[in-house]
């Protein structure tokens, strides 16, 4: 069974289509992520999946059913953090824990806690914790009891490398053990590395739908890697380059369409000495930035 | 559904109750919502006994003699407790000054200086025919030959002027008396004033059939339960629900809804707090109405307890809570900030405090069209309608049920509304919503 069906949904506020005839299907299991700049649409989408608002048209089916009232099957965490600052860590998440799942959690809470390290600050009130652990908290806030589906929006804003990885490891347990998870994000590098399939939705459409290969597929090998001594201003004004992206060690070039390598290869060994050279499928952040353009690439850099 | 509203119910009621603003708040609104009554006490506890030094200017040349008797008479027996005898106010002591008649602005300007020096609290000037009818019978017209100035340096209320009233009057019919040949020891007899006892009304006891006859009646009695009344339900109201609109607006802004919304309806959150607010009245008001009770019972004054009048005091309350939590609620989801919400204040509190500014024309007359109406209109129906059930007077029995259905629907649509308007408003960020803006939202959904 699909864990998500959109059909033809269209979400607008005033004369701006936040979401426009969007169709999407999320298997059950999958861990999606939904990939796009700010303000193109995916929080409203995340919205509608749980209800919160409503689609002005089209349909929305969770588990095979259209939902009505509270999604109690979906666990969430927004983007924004929004727990009450003035309650202790573990009353807080046992309150979230039993609104959502309609028993006591207080076995769960603990393991999850004691995993995400937390078990010393649970008499701790929220305000007192930092913004990490606070968002590790909110995270456990959103997946107690575990939910058949979790949506997780930008779940690694502000965690250091340790604490991402927990919540890294986190999600593909809950995959493991059988929730589908929806997740959004701004790091094309979570996205590729976590994520089964990837959605992407631009000014309100939906405009990749598919798994990273598939994506990439569609955009063939045009991308060269290179590594070279003189670094990027060796790489300007070469034949059948289109784009030049710079990495700083390294330089992605985006090639014309049917141009032959070993003459770009050629053309660069006659500027520079080359140390790496590799013709590969372009990256998720490349293909990003060519549906986004420049507006978006400046927030992409910076995720 | 219900078990989480509970849910939500419960987590609001424990935070609030636990909290050092409501704990303070509960001790210290009765306290200020009857710092009058306690100034009183205080002034009365350690009252100001010191001689004050009246002059009098006595043009009629005659009346002096009287007045100092009267103001005698007064110290004797006024100004002492008639229980423990101790002495409760000041003396006055007249000082008669011979009028200037040459320059009696100076006279006037030296007595004031000697007022503003306290070398005197005040001085009377006696007009020269003011122991002669007016022709002109309106006060305010009335020359000044025929009135008795009173001048002093006090600001406020001031009680020596009432105190000398009596003995003023009492000095000039007196000479009058005198200069029309009565015999001075009948004056006590021809001036003896008629006392005017307050009584309650009769009724007959439905279980027995009899006569139950009337009692005294102080004159504070028909006042103060009353207004208790309506200011013990005023305060429980406010004390609650107007809390709630910062509190909604804050949690907004914090992202909390968004994030309990992925577990919870709109309604449900919605009524969880305000189940939260009725329950919170309820724990405060029980408090206070027992506290009451215990006083008047320690004092044997069970009798002022308006017993057959509490009941409608709590379903009042609960209406009200509901109404004013709800409006708040809405009002707060609207908002984007608590200071946001705090200028929208006074559109949530409007029917509880506009009830309490009409306070003193509705205790005049508590049954007259004004009164009456106002307690018919479902916004003030609590506050007004138990205040004129509590009124001495009382009101028809049918009233108070037929305001009743009134308060229901009026309860039932604010509420409808006000959680059209939370769903939209919680949602909405970065700005606060004009009010025809939620008015949009509650019409359209």
């Amino acid at each position: 069974m699909d864990a998500i069906q959109l059909l033809n949904v269209t979400k607008t506020f005033g004369e701006k289509a936040a979401v426009d005839d969007v169709s999407l299907t999320v298997p059950e299991g999958a861990v999606y992520g939904f990939i796009g700049p700010n303000g193109s649409g995916k929080t409203t989408t995340m919205r509608m999946i749980l209800n919160i608002i409503y689609p002005d048209r089209g349909s929305i089916r969770v588990f095979g059913q259209k939902l009505s009232g509270r999604a109690s099957q979906i666990g969430y965490l927004p983007e924004e953090r929004g727990l009450y600052r003035r309650m202790e860590v573990r009353p807080l998440l046992e309150f979230h824990g039993e609104l959502r799942g309609g028993r006591n959690v207080t076995a769960e809470v603990n393991s999850w806690l004691a995993r995400l390290d937390l078990a010393h600050c649970a008499g701790q009130k929220l305000e007192t914790l930092s913004k990490g652990m606070s968002q590790k908290v909110q995270f456990i806030a959103s997946i107690i009891p575990q939910p058949k589906l979790l949506i997780l929006d930008e779940p690694f804003t502000g965690l250091d490398p340790v604490s991402a990885e927990s919540i890294r490891a986190a999600i593909l347990d809950l995959r493991r053990r059988g929730s589908t998870v929806i997740l959004s994000t701004h790091d094309m590098n979570v996205a590729e590395s976590l994520c089964d399939c990837i959605f992407m939705i631009f000014k309100g459409k939906k405009v990749l739908d598919g798994s990273l290969e598939s994506i990439q597929q569609q955009y063939g090998n045009d991308t060269i890697r290179v590594e070279a001594e003189a670094g990027a201003p060796a790489m300007e004004g070469l034949p059948n380059v289109e784009k030049v992206r710079d990495l700083g060690q390294v330089q992605e070039l985006r090639m014309a369409l049917g141009c032959d390598t070993q003459q770009v290869l050629h053309a660069l060994m006659s500027r520079t000495r080359i140390r790496s050279f590799a013709v590969s499928k372009p990256s998720l952040q490349d293909i990003f930035i060519r549906i986004a353009g420049s507006e978006a690439a400046a927030e992409a850099q910076n995720a | 559904m219900h078990k989480r509203i509970l849910l939500v119910a419960k987590r609001d009621y424990l935070t609030a109750i636990k909290s050092k603003p409501f704990l303070f708040g509960l001790i210290v609104t009765p306290i200020l919502a009857g710092s009058g009554f306690i100034g009183m006490a205080i002034v009365k506890a350690k009252p100001e006994i010191a001689d004050r030094h009246i002059a009098v200017v006595d043009h009629t040349g005659i009346t002096t003699k009287a007045l100092m008797e009267s103001v005698a008479a007064k110290n004797t027996k006024d100004i002492f407790d008639k229980t423990t005898g101790k002495q409760t106010s000041a003396r006055c002591v007249i000082e008669s000054v011979t009028p200037n008649e040459a320059d009696p602005q100076a006279q006037l300007l030296a007595l004031s200086d000697r007022v503003r020096r306290h070398e005197i609290f005040a001085f009377l000037e006696i007009g020269r025919d003011a122991l002669h009818a007016s022709e002109d019978a309106n006060p305010e017209k009335l020359a000044p030959s025929f009135r008795v100035d009173y001048y002093s340096n006090s600001a406020g209320i001031d009680e020596t002027r009432g105190w000398l009233s009596g003995p003023v009057n009492d000095a000039m019919r007196r000479t009058r008396l005198a200069q029309l040949g009565i015999d001075p020891g009948r004056f006590t007899e021809v001036l003896a004033p008629a006392t005017m006892q307050s009584m309650s009304l009769l009724s007959r006891d439905p279980s027995t059939g009899k006569v139950q006859e009337a009692r005294k009646r102080g004159e504070l009695e028909g006042f103060i339960v009353p207004f208790a009344m309506m200011m013990l339900l005023a305060m429980m109201v406010l004390m609650s629900s107007a809390p709630m609109l910062g509190a909604v607006a804050d949690d907004k802004q914090q992202r909390v809804f968004e994030m309990l919304l992925g577990s919870a309806t709109p309604f449900e959150l919605m009524m969880g707090k305000m189940i939260a607010a009725v329950a919170l009245t309820m724990t405060s008001s029980i408090l206070y109405v027992a506290a009451s009770l215990f006083v008047l019972q320690s004092m044997a004054m069970m009798g002022m307890a308006p017993l057959s009048v509490l009941p409608w005091f709590f379903v009042y309350m609960v209406a009200d809570v509901l109404v004013i939590s709800s409006l708040a609620i809405a009002v707060g989801s609207a908002c984007a900030s608590p200071t946001d919400a705090q200028h929208l204040a006074m559109l949530v509190m409007a029917p509880t405090l506009i009830p309490l500014f009409l306070l003193a024309p509705i205790m005049q007359a508590p049954n007259g069209p004004m009164s009456t109406v106002m307690s018919f209109l479902p916004p003030f129906t609590p506050l007004i309608m138990l205040m004129r059930q509590a009124m001495p007077g009382g009101v028809p029995v049918w009233q108070p049920w037929v305001a009743l259905i009134g308060v229901i629907a009026w309860t039932l649509a604010v509420t409808w509304a006000a959680a059209r308007i939370f769903r939209i408003g919680i949602l909405v960020q970065g700005k606060t919503a004009k009010i025809s803006e939620m008015a949009r939202w509650a019409v359209k959904g």
